[in-house]
């Protein structure tokens, strides 16, 4: 029979293997589930890939969606190396939307544009990274599992929204729709090329990635996250703040998930309403993963996702075909990632009898 | 005796918005009692609510429709049993996995069912005699026959865990897998079997929701109830009796939610909405506390692959 047999040592080239084979299996088995609705599978992913890379404007609003991945994906990549879960991006990129758009809408009198951005962004980053803190404080005093709170508090944070739009933040002349009013100039974030909608909130991506880059690989505190991520008995012992530590990468989390926000609201929305990309919080997840939480790798498996996302809501609006689908993708990629995370450090041998 | 009957009904609607609550709950206790974290129990729901109502529209009867639901939750847990339990893979990132299947799998099928209404949803079938108790009666014995088997669920579970072999081979499981195997239980089969249960009970939760409570389609409807069960599995502390007030408890918050958005109240509704997760959250950091200082512990080896060493 079959039994798995421990390696020597990992085989480095299974790294981009694996993800490869998953991915191609999550759009093997999208095809297969198109196919059982009587739609022609060719046809969908054609119009996916037409739509995410087919012309130089598609392509631009791929790297639209994958802005707030890139973002959101480096801050979860610090604290998913300590194995802290942060489920709740979708609350703090929420929150980041609503500190933001406060500033805009309520307090934009007298600012110049590049104050007004430099307000928004540093206030969304702080409702992300208090939006983080709260679960953070509990699973540090009260080991308070940190993925059911962070996950509730997207609930609430989905609500908060929801309550300022249909209340006190509405705008009066919506007909009835949840949506506040339009952003002042001053608090729209430049467009980087023409006739595009890709503002420099990719820039802001960019810059985060890389800052994460040199926390993770070349700074102390990026030595002591992943001693933390071994072992975080042993980095008590040897006189790591192993709360502190996991302080400072909630609040980085939170803070880029909520600058995430900023960039969706400011830059592609210009106003505040209850439909702000929903998915982007969990897709980071599957990015994270699917680069092994390396920084550089998450901006192509962003580009990547974000094209399955922006090709994927096109096609709803083209074809009708549900945007349900690039969740099934997603969840079929994550599924044969994680399954195969076992031949990292096991091989498949087969034995005669029972091993 | 008018304002007596408001309360009685709300009550009553709180048994049914706890049962949707209770069974996940149950089964999730179960699958953690053998070392596995499955946090799919939304996605597994989902699925089970989906099936369930498709099943009911098609075939007109409720019951089919909910065994139908039941199974699609069972059939849905194997793909996390497979990989946390063969495959030894990240139990939390799997279980998460699941969670977003369920919400891609029933948007994508879902998507010509929206806002389409059930007719026949399950009867209520009064019990003979228990049905006079004054408030009793009409409270827990003038339900649909799931709210039955949900108060048989709970009991024959409680009676399994604690006074069965079964329960303690169970528990040994979750507790010492490798003491477990030495005393020759197989842990992979008792594994397999509680996440398949858990997976079978949170389609089972899923499913009532459709045949019963909330009789329509739409995207997520299950809306965090599967969070909310999860949350509830701390709070019960991993017994299932003490689940059941847990998951009345919230099914109370739902139902009183429901009485006001009905009856007109100037809250609004976004807030009123939001209560329940606000309750999740209180109530697990409550009993997180309390299980920090009375030292309370879970299963010890939840969440940890088991492999069983090659000879």
């Amino acid at each position: 029979m079959l039994y798995f047999e421990k390696r020597q040592s990992v085989p480095q080239h299974f790294k981009i293997i694996i993800p490869i084979i998953s991915l191609l299996i999550g759009l093997a088995i999208g095809a297969i589930s198109v196919a059982i609705a009587g739609i022609n599978p060719i046809d969908v992913y054609g119009g996916i890939l037409s739509n995410a890379f087919g012309s130089w404007y598609a392509f631009s609003e791929t790297l639209v969606a994958a802005t707030p991945l890139i973002l959101i994906t480096a801050g979860l990549i610090v604290v998913f190396k300590m194995n802290i879960w942060n489920i709740g991006a979708y609350g703090q990129y929420i929150m980041g939307a609503i500190f933001s758009s406060y500033f805009a809408l309520f307090a934009s009198n007298g600012l110049s544009k590049p104050m007004m951005i430099c307000v928004m962004v540093i206030s969304s980053m702080v409702g992300g990274a208090i939006w983080a803190l709260i679960p953070t404080l509990l699973k540090i005093f009260w080991e308070v599992n940190e993925v059911i709170t962070t996950l509730l508090l997207n609930y609430i944070a989905l609500y908060i929204l929801k309550f300022l739009m249909y209340g006190p933040w509405k705008n009066p002349a919506s007909y009835g729709f949840p949506l506040s009013k339009t952003f002042p100039q001053t608090a729209i974030l430049p467009v980087l090329f023409k006739d595009t909608r890709l503002t420099i909130g990719i820039i802001f991506a960019l810059i985060s990635v890389f800052i994460v880059w040199f926390l993770i690989k070349k700074s102390k505190f990026g030595y002591e996250i992943r001693v933390i991520g071994d072992n975080p008995l042993a980095a008590r012992y040897a006189g790591i703040s192993v709360n502190r530590d996991i302080i400072i990468g909630m609040a980085i989390s939170g803070a880029l998930a909520g600058l995430a926000g900023m960039t969706e609201v400011s830059g592609i929305v210009h106003y505040l309403q209850v439909k702000i990309g929903a998915d982007y919080g969990y897709t980071a997840i599957i990015v994270a993963w699917i680069a092994y939480l390396d920084p550089l790798v998450t901006i192509l498996a962003s580009i990547l996702f974000g094209g399955l996302a922006s090709g994927g809501y096109s096609l709803q609006i083209t074809m009708r075909v549900s945007y349900g689908i690039v969740g099934l993708i997603e969840s079929i990629t994550l599924f044969s990632l994680v399954g195969a995370q076992i031949f990292l450090n096991y091989k498949l041998r087969w034995k005669n009898g029972s091993p | 005796m008018v304002h007596h009957s408001i309360y009685i009904s709300l009550l009553a609607n709180t048994i049914k918005a706890g049962t949707i609550l209770l069974f996940p709950t149950i089964g999730e206790i179960f699958s953690e009692r053998a070392g596995i974290l499955n946090l799919g129990v939304e996605g597994m729901m989902l699925v089970g609510a989906f099936i369930g109502f498709i099943v009911s529209y098609i075939t007109k009867n409720p019951y089919l429709g909910f065994i139908a639901g039941v199974i699609a939750g069972g059939i849905a847990s194997l793909i996390h049993a497979f990989i946390s339990i063969t495959l030894r893979g990240n139990q939390i990132v799997s279980g998460l996995a699941l969670t977003i299947f369920g919400g891609g799998f029933t948007t994508f099928y879902g998507q010509k069912w929206i806002n389409m209404t059930l007719n026949n949803t399950l009867p209520i079938i009064k019990i003979p005699i228990l049905n006079k108790i004054p408030y009793i009666g009409p409270i827990f014995f003038n339900q649909d026959l799931i709210v039955y088997l949900s108060y048989i669920t709970v009991f024959v579970m409680w009676f399994i865990l604690y006074r069965t072999t079964t329960g303690l081979n169970l528990r040994a499981v979750g507790e010492n897998a490798k003491a477990a195997n030495a005393m020759g239980i197989s842990v992979y089969k008792v594994r397999y079997i509680w996440t398949f249960f858990g997976g079978l009970l949170a389609g089972a939760g899923g499913a009532y929701l459709t045949t019963s409570y909330a009789p329509f389609w739409l995207d997520s409807i299950t809306a965090g109830r599967g969070w909310i069960a999860i949350a509830l599995v701390i709070f019960a502390m991993w017994d299932p009796l003490k689940a059941l007030f847990g998951a009345y408890l919230f099914g109370g918050i739902n139902a009183l939610q429901f009485q006001l958005q009905a009856t007109g109240t100037t809250i609004p509704s976004a807030i009123l909405n939001m209560l329940p997760y606000i309750g999740t959250f209180i109530v697990i950091t409550i009993s997180s506390i309390i299980v920090k200082t009375k030292h309370i512990k879970p299963p010890k080896e939840l969440g940890i692959p088991y492999i069983r060493e090659e000879k």
